[in-house]
């Protein structure tokens, strides 16, 4: 076993975890570009634990959570099945009685853990850092890793239950209504619900109003974001604005730029990435689209759930409402997780170990508070109540150098073991009946239909038909670049990515599911999403004028 | 001057109900209420308790059950008691002073109609509810066969399973509490049955309306498949499925009969569109005046014209399964099943 193990435990081994399971699939959507080593081990190490003990909590029948593997900056993922017929039999009972939650309380439920994980940030954000003892900073990063761990078990036990009822409502308005999940009158079904993260994109647009009544738009129009805030504050009245934006940024900036990464400031930290939205918002002009389209997609779906309603026999229409009203959490579950769980916990992360880490710099432990993120706990710890004693330079010196040799190389998508190929391990995802896997990895099979002449195939993620220019997005760093009116292309998209939805006109995917964040938010805010085409962002390049028809799950490409 | 024992039906209201059963109590409410029923007269408990006095089949019968209570609790016994009792009820004449009095409201009623010898159904009213009590006797024309009909309806509280009834209840053999109604026998366009509730789901914002051409019978005794409107109360909007309307019930002189529907009757709707939302208008109020889901029975009558022609036979709180209903149960097993795909 190697010293540096920066997972240890769960450091992919191919000769042996090969022999456990025979593929393993990297997660693409939060892991590449490859982490840094200690968000490595808290993802894995709990993201893990979560899956477990979400799909124990609930007996899921077929499915025991997922196995995870830390390999060069990459997770790679296997599913635990359950594997006689027996215990298939004995979950599946049980499963009835511990789903029963989500049925009869689903907003207690969900509401009781966000009442819950928000305390715990309450307590570790009542630590002053600066001021703390060495004993306390400690203490205050333990409790982020255990934070982070019950942060996962709620959101994968909330996850498991959630999606299942959503795939339930998929399949029943199959048999019952022969409408099917790629179908638009089903997207119209489950869109036009307001939730936490748009929430905070209108908090967004009131600021922009109000610096356009103050007389700051024309400040923030003119500046970077990184220089707005700095520009803003030489002015009284721009003080008074930053005062105020700074604590709404308290309140609810306490998200991470990335959505699974801790080395790039929190809003909280550099408000540069908020108030470069507030510039967007001001050079748009006009009301919160978000609003409007909210008003006119709530009014589809009303008449889509009648549409729907209408086709399901009038006997079946009981249980069959109450199902859909459970399936219509799912968009909202999807949207709200990332705000309090994910993104409030990595930043909560990123907070507990810059502390730690500006006391490691002053007593000599280490260069730069940053350098804590190629530390692990255990070696946090080695230097923690006795910064002054220990030097960590070499682990991190030697750690950023492997780190920075994964960027070089993109992990593969999948380790398969000789003989087994890559249609045999989706077929064992899809056996799996894991609703995580299915709404949110897999997806569905795109059709390709010669006739329609398309250029690329995919599944519909939302309705509707689009004609622009294709923007390209590799990773979030680049989405300033998007503008208004582009069609935005990329291999998947995250929460930090949802602004830029209110400017563009359609998406396109290289990967998605019905529940996968692009689909969602789409639907939310109008806009067609293509999924699924695989080779989107190798096929088109940004500028070239695309047509997506999301209802044909078509996309063209018209200059080529 | 003896006791009143014949009432209007809009004499009457449902604190009436002792005194003529449920049935007349019920459409003298509904009168009340504004609800066009069809006009008739209700025969009090106490027609039927002076007719047992004074005709002598209450002293016939009270000796006939006192001389074989021994043998009134076999089965085969009460089979033949029903008979020898309805024997003895049906065999008496009507005693003169309430014959003519009977007949006189009869002719008060073609009078009102502006008809003779209208044709009129007479009906049990039970104040209580008795197995057995479901005497109906349709399409009934002039002054005898009235006199003849109620009687019979009397009768028809010695049915088997009344007298079985009784027994189990301990209820006094010779005492009835029935009422009967007399009231113009529409002539039905089409009939059925109007609830406002989705009876199998308890989905309280729907009204169901039912339908087939002819009486009401073929919708409620369920032979048919009749139309079935589904009414948004709110919006009104509704949605039709149309029933296979093969047989209906027709009455002809001396009774009813199903008969065929004429092809070209079958497979469109029976109720109008103006008819269907007067339905439901009424139906609303109704539910809002007894503030629990009503389920009713309506007839359209045509030789009336619309609005005037629907008429109300029953309304009475619907049976339906409650909306809290269990299916959180239903949903985990359905979910659990989302794993065997």
């Amino acid at each position: 076993m190697k010293v540096y193990d920066v997972v240890p435990g769960l450091e992919f081994d191919p000769e042996r975890d090969l022999a456990q399971s025979p593929a393993w699939f990297l997660d693409g959507t939060h892991s590449v570009p490859p982490w840094t080593p200690m968000f490595g081990w808290f993802w894995i190490n709990f993201c893990r634990h979560g899956m477990q003990w979400g799909a124990e909590k609930l007996s899921l029948p077929t499915v025991k959570g997922w196995d995870w593997r830390f390999m060069n900056g990459g997770g790679y993922l296997t599913l635990l099945l359950v594997n006689s017929e027996e215990e298939k039999q004995r979950r599946e009972g049980e499963f009835r009685k511990a789903i029963l939650p989500f049925i009869q309380d689903y907003d207690g439920l969900w509401g009781g853990f966000v009442k819950e994980i928000l305390s715990r940030y309450g307590t570790l954000k009542k630590l002053d850092l600066d001021k703390a003892s060495n004993i306390e900073l400690l203490d205050n990063f333990e409790e982020t890793i255990d934070t982070c761990r019950r942060m996962w078990e709620i959101h994968m036990y909330m996850m498991y239950g959630t999606y299942t009822a959503y795939i339930l409502f998929e399949n029943m308005c199959r048999d019952l209504a022969g409408i099917d999940d790629t179908s638009p009158t089903f997207h119209r079904v489950v869109s036009g619900f307001d939730n936490k993260v748009f929430q905070v994109d209108r908090r967004l647009w009131e600021f922009a109003q109000r610096a356009m009544k103050d007389g700051l738009a024309d400040t923030i129009s003119k500046t970077d974001p990184p220089e707005i805030r700095q520009e803003l504050e030489k002015t009284d009245k721009g003080r008074a604005y930053m005062k105020d934006f700074m604590a709404f940024m308290n309140e609810d900036g306490w998200r991470m730029q990335r959505m699974s990464e801790m080395n790039l400031p929190t809003w909280v930290e550099d408000p540069a990435p908020a108030l470069g939205m507030v510039k967007q918002f001001i050079a748009k002009g006009g009301g919160f689209n978000l609003d409007e389209e909210r008003t006119k997609i709530a009014k589809e779906r009303q008449e889509a759930e009648k549409e729907l309603m209408g086709k399901v026999p009038a006997e079946q229409r009981g249980w069959f409402e109450q199902l859909m009203r459970l399936a219509q959490k799912s968009g909202i579950f999807s949207e709200e997780h990332d705000h309090y769980l994910d993104l409030y916990t990595h930043a909560m992360m990123r907070r507990s170990a810059l502390g730690l880490g500006r006391r490691f710099v002053k007593l000599g432990a280490l260069d730069d508070p940053e350098d804590m993120f190629f530390l692990i706990p255990d070696e946090v710890r080695r230097a923690g109540i006795n910064p002054d004693q220990f030097d960590l330079r070499y682990i991190v010196g030697r750690r950023k150098a492997d780190w920075q040799e994964w960027q070089k190389t993109p992990n593969p998508p999948a380790v398969l073991a000789p003989g087994f190929d890559l249609d045999q391990a989706m077929g064992v995802l899809v056996k799996s009946n894991d609703p995580i896997a299915l709404k949110v990895v897999v997806g569905s099979m795109p059709q390709v239909r010669p006739e329609l002449k398309a250029d690329l195939y995919g599944t519909c993620g939302s309705p509707g038909v689009a004609e622009g220019p294709a923007r390209v997005i590799m990773n979030e760093d680049e989405l300033h670049l998007v503008k208004e009116g582009d069609i935005l292309v990329a291999a998947s998209t995250s929460p930090s990515w949802t602004p830029v939805f209110s400017m563009i006109k359609g998406v396109v995917v290289d990967r998605g599911a019905s529940l996968s964040h692009a689909a969602i938010v789409g639907r939310e805010y109008g806009i067609p999403v293509v999924m699924n085409v695989f080779e989107g962002t190798g096929k088109i390049r940004s500028g070239q004028r695309i047509k997506v028809d999301a209802n044909l799950g078509t996309v063209y490409i018209l200059d080529k | 001057m003896s006791e009143k024992w014949i009432y209007w039906f809009e004499e009457l209201s449902t604190a009436d109900n002792d005194l003529v059963g449920k049935k007349c109590a019920n459409l003298g409410e509904m009168s009340r209420l504004g609800l066009k029923v069809p006009p008739g007269f209700a025969v009090s408990v106490n027609g039927y308790e002076r007719f047992m006095a004074e005709s002598g089949a209450g002293e016939q019968i009270r000796r006939y059950v006192t001389e074989n209570r021994h043998l009134l609790d076999k089965v085969e016994f009460q089979v033949q008691a029903g008979r020898q009792i309805r024997e003895f009820i049906e065999s008496k004449e009507m005693p003169k002073a309430m014959r003519e009095e009977l007949q006189d409201r009869y002719t008060d009623l073609c009078a009102r109609l502006g008809m003779e010898d209208v044709p009129v159904a007479v009906r049990s009213s039970g104040a209580v509810s008795m197995p057995g009590q479901m005497e109906t006797y349709l399409n009934v024309v002039g002054r005898r066969e009235v006199t003849r009909m109620v009687i019979r309806v009397w009768g028809s509280a010695f049915t088997t399973r009344a007298i079985a009834f009784r027994l189990e209840q301990g209820m006094e053999m010779e005492k009835a509490p029935i009422g009967v109604a007399v009231l113009k026998m529409v002539n039905a366009k089409c009939a059925g049955v109007c609830l406002t509730v989705l009876p199998t789901i308890g989905d309280t914002s729907k009204v169901v309306v039912e339908g087939n051409w002819g009486l009401g019978e073929s919708v409620v005794s369920g032979e048919i498949t009749p139309d079935q409107f589904i009414v948004d109360k709110e919006q009104g909007e509704y949605e039709c499925v149309l029933g296979d309307k093969t047989k209906m019930v027709c009455y002809h002189p001396g009774g009813v009969c199903f008969s065929e529907v004429p092809h070209e009757k079958r497979c469109i709707p029976c109720l109008e569109e103006p008819e269907l939302k007067e339905i439901v208008r009424v139906a609303k109020d109704v539910e809002a005046h007894f503030k629990v889901p009503q389920d009713m029975e309506w007839v359209i009558d045509s030789d009336l014209s619309f609005p005037e022609n629907v008429f109300w036979v029953q309304t009475r709180p619907a049976k339906y399964v409650k909306k809290k209903e269990n299916n959180s149960e239903y949903l985990a097993e359905l979910m659990s099943r989302v794993f065997k795909m």
